[in-house]
């Protein structure tokens, strides 16, 4: 795993780990499962599922997008608040390839397959060369600068992306084809879409073999090294700007791939669409614990199930409250998160 | 794109005001008198705004003097990044007020920039006359006013006169008007016969506003409000547990408080599959537009119903010549908005209002207190879209609005109503 963050301040660690820290979280997450529940019980049971696959779909669109935060977080303690930038601009640039590629709306479904891989492809590599020029730009002359320098700069590059993606498209909401099938499938009077299955398969696809890369390749080696003492790794020999632009590389892969499965699956994107998607992005990859990949796959899943749930059963206008109130309560309760920061051994 | 032609056509038309303004006022010309406009222009509110913007050019392209004075417009732009900013919509008053040639302003079309407006406005005092504004708390003390929307109309005026006033009909008809067209026993136009709507928000003064009220008269009339629920639109992009829940409650209708800009069509995008065909998409003037219809993808259409805060000038024989004026100097189905002609006719009202306070100035430039004047005496006014008077609140006597359905890809006239 990448991880690091070893320098927690020693208070918050140990207030963490409070006891009195900890029963007042238990607390509150109990009394949030009951009156769940409690709502459950009032509507059918098929309701539940639905509102459940809905939740898993959109986290797992979010897990995506945690992914690339806590990836940069963990080699070079960045919050690259471009990310969500970056994702949109995945969205942006596979709507204007897929009238190259003859994809439009309503036309035959399974023959998209193959084009859509295309463009699928075309943009990863296209976002992804953005992101690494961005790290090159605006993040690798500051890398030995005090903290808040590149973390204005990320903001910067976050404006100059949503400017020039205004400038190119417009403010416009903008209509994204909706090409995976709608139909329902109906298992045991549980109404679950085909589009949601989908969308949740994708994204596990790329989760399991992006984890597996990070696990078991020679690259993947050297950025977990990266992660844990750059100077260490570079006496190792590893390259170190070669690696950490592999992280922004494969970061943004993963971003542009969530961008067009956001599409997919939303059917409307625009310009400014990657502000409040990276900031519940970055929420789930604090509250699974930055630096952790398994962890922000899970943030990603629950914080889109606890949304889903809040405007299922709840009142909605509560949906953006709860879910900051879990990451200041993540990070006064728990600063390392669900699955806790990977702190590297010494 | 459009937008750039629209812009284009409106740069024409400005060169050629101006080009018969010098001729035909010549060296007679007393001087010159400007009317402002403060619309939205740019961006994702353009759709609405400028065709309106255009309306009112061409009511004083039309005019081209009053009195001997040379008429000009001078448009302002209240959007910031393609939306409608209250902010910016105070600093186009303060510059108008700076300017001394202005004697009154066409707008805003936002109610929540109205709301940051008025008190500027009311305190110097200049003239506002706004083509779309239907918040009705912005005119009518109403007991809720304070709870549900943080101002009353005392509230917005520091002075003792009324400076604003509107041509559309108040929220409190635009709500229960779709309501009781909703619940009325079909077939059509006479209403749709549903007894079970979901009502959403975009959580802005106009959205929450028009919501409630149709909730209110939907409720009144028997029918039941399944769902309510409130969105932010900066945040709110997938709509489909809204939906699921609207479809669980089992309603047969969704009305949105919302406009396009804010996202108020997105969920109708998203209904294919979840929904059956016949589900009815329902909302106020805001949704009534291209953006809507765009964002709805493949679910534009024919149970998509909004009202329009005027009337349809093209239903009107007597505007007939004029509407074809128009569309004669503006072609495109892009620059006829449903607010077009209602900004024709605040140009109008205002130009003839200035005339009149000309007269009782005895021919002399007059005030912008005595512009206001005016117009508040302004007695059934003939325009395009109705014929004009206002209550003492600055409201018309007599508000008229129209019912649109989405047919084959256009908003498209169903019926109308007179309150």
């Amino acid at each position: 795993m990448i991880g690091a963050l070893a320098r927690t301040p020693a208070t918050l660690r140990n207030f963490g780990n409070s006891q009195r820290a900890t029963l007042a979280g238990l607390l509150i997450v109990a009394v949030a499962v009951v009156l769940t529940i409690q709502h459950v019980l009032q509507h059918d049971p098929s309701y539940f599922f639905q509102i459940l696959t809905i939740g898993i779909a959109d986290g797992s669109i979010y897990a995506l997008i945690a992914l690339g935060y806590t990836m940069v977080y963990g080699i070079i303690e960045l919050i690259n608040f471009a990310h969500g930038d970056v994702f949109t601009l995945g969205a942006f640039i596979s709507l204007a390839l897929f009238p190259v590629f003859g994809i439009a709306e309503g036309g035959t479904g399974y023959g998209y397959v193959l084009p859509l891989l295309a463009v699928a492809v075309i943009t990863m590599g296209l976002v992804a060369v953005v992101n690494v020029a961005i790290e090159r730009v605006a993040y690798r002359p500051l890398r030995h600068a005090p903290r808040l320098a590149p973390l204005i700069t990320a903001i910067g590059m976050s404006s100059i992306l949503e400017g020039a993606m205004y400038l190119w498209k417009g403010p416009f909401n903008l209509h994204y084809p909706d090409l995976l099938p709608i139909t329902r499938l109906n298992i045991n009077g549980v109404s679950i879409g085909v589009k949601d299955l989908i969308v949740l398969t994708m994204a596990i696809v790329l989760v399991v073999a992006f984890t597996l890369f990070i696990n078991l390749s020679k690259l993947g080696k050297a950025m977990r090294a990266t992660a844990q003492d750059r100077d260490a790794a570079q006496l190792m020999g590893i390259d170190i700007n070669r690696t950490i632009a592999a992280t922004f590389f494969i970061g943004a892969v993963l971003a542009g791939a969530g961008g067009i499965i956001y599409g997919l699956y939303i059917n409307n994107v625009d310009f400014s669409l990657g502000f409040i998607t990276g900031l519940f992005a970055f929420t789930a990859a604090v509250f699974g614990g930055i630096g952790n990949i398994p962890g922000a796959a899970i943030g990603g899943l629950l914080i889109g199930v606890i949304a889903a749930f809040n405007n299922g059963y709840f009142d909605s206008a509560w949906t953006e409250i709860v879910i900051f109130g879990i990451l200041i309560a993540t990070l006064v309760f728990r600063p390392t998160g669900l699955l806790g920061m990977r702190v590297p051994e010494k | 794109m459009v937008r750039a032609r629209g812009l284009a056509v409106l740069i024409i038309a400005a060169f050629v005001a101006f080009a018969c303004g010098g001729t035909s006022s010549g060296s007679g010309s007393k001087g010159e008198i400007d009317i402002a406009t403060d619309l939205p222009v740019s961006g994702a509110d353009a759709s609405s705004g400028l065709p309106t913007q255009q309306g009112a050019q061409f009511a004083v392209t039309r005019a081209v003097t009053v009195r001997g004075y040379t008429l000009k417009l001078m448009p302002f732009d209240d959007a910031v990044n393609g939306v409608h900013d209250a902010q910016k919509g105070v600093q186009n008053v303060q510059a108008m007020l700076a300017n001394k040639l202005i004697l009154g302003m066409v707008g805003p079309f936002n109610s929540g920039v109205a709301k940051a407006e008025i008190p500027v406005a009311n305190a110097a005092p200049l003239a506002m006359i706004s083509p779309s504004n239907t918040n009705e708390c912005l005119t009518q003390s109403l007991s809720y006013c304070q709870a549900a929307n943080g101002f009353t109309p005392a509230s917005l005026r520091p002075s003792t006169i009324n400076n604003y006033f509107r041509v559309a009909a108040p929220d409190t008809f635009q709500g229960p008007a779709m309501a009781d067209f909703a619940l009325h026993a079909g077939p059509l136009p006479a209403g749709l016969g549903i007894t079970k709507a979901a009502v959403w928000d975009d959580e802005e003064t106009f959205g929450q506003g028009v919501a409630n009220n149709f909730a209110k008269e939907f409720s009144a009339k028997g029918g039941t409000v399944v769902d309510r629920k409130s969105y932010d639109p900066k945040a709110k992009k997938d709509f489909k547990d809204f939906l699921a829940s609207a479809k669980d409650k089992g309603a047969q209708a969704i009305y949105v408080g919302g406009t396009s800009a804010t996202g108020g069509c997105i969920a109708r995008g998203q209904m294919a599959g979840l929904f059956n065909p016949d589900i009815y998409y329902l909302g106020p003037d805001g949704i009534g537009d291209a953006q809507c219809l765009k964002d709805s993808g493949s679910m534009a259409t024919g149970n998509m119903f909004a009202t329009q805060g005027v009337s349809d000038a093209t239903q009107n024989p007597a505007a007939a010549s004029i509407v074809a004026a128009y569309q004669a100097a503006y072609p495109g189905s892009s620059n006829v908005g449903a607010y077009t002609f209602a900004g024709y006719d605040c140009a109008a009202i205002l130009i003839d209002a200035i005339g009149r306070a000309i007269d009782a100035n005895s021919g002399n430039s007059p005030t912008r207190a005595q512009v206001i004047t005016a117009i508040a005496a302004t007695a059934n006014f003939k325009g395009l879209t109705g014929t004009y008077s206002f209550d003492a609140n600055g409201d018309p006597t007599h508000p008229t609005l129209q019912l649109q359905q989405v047919k084959s890809g256009a908003w498209t006239f169903v019926a109308q109503f007179q309150q």
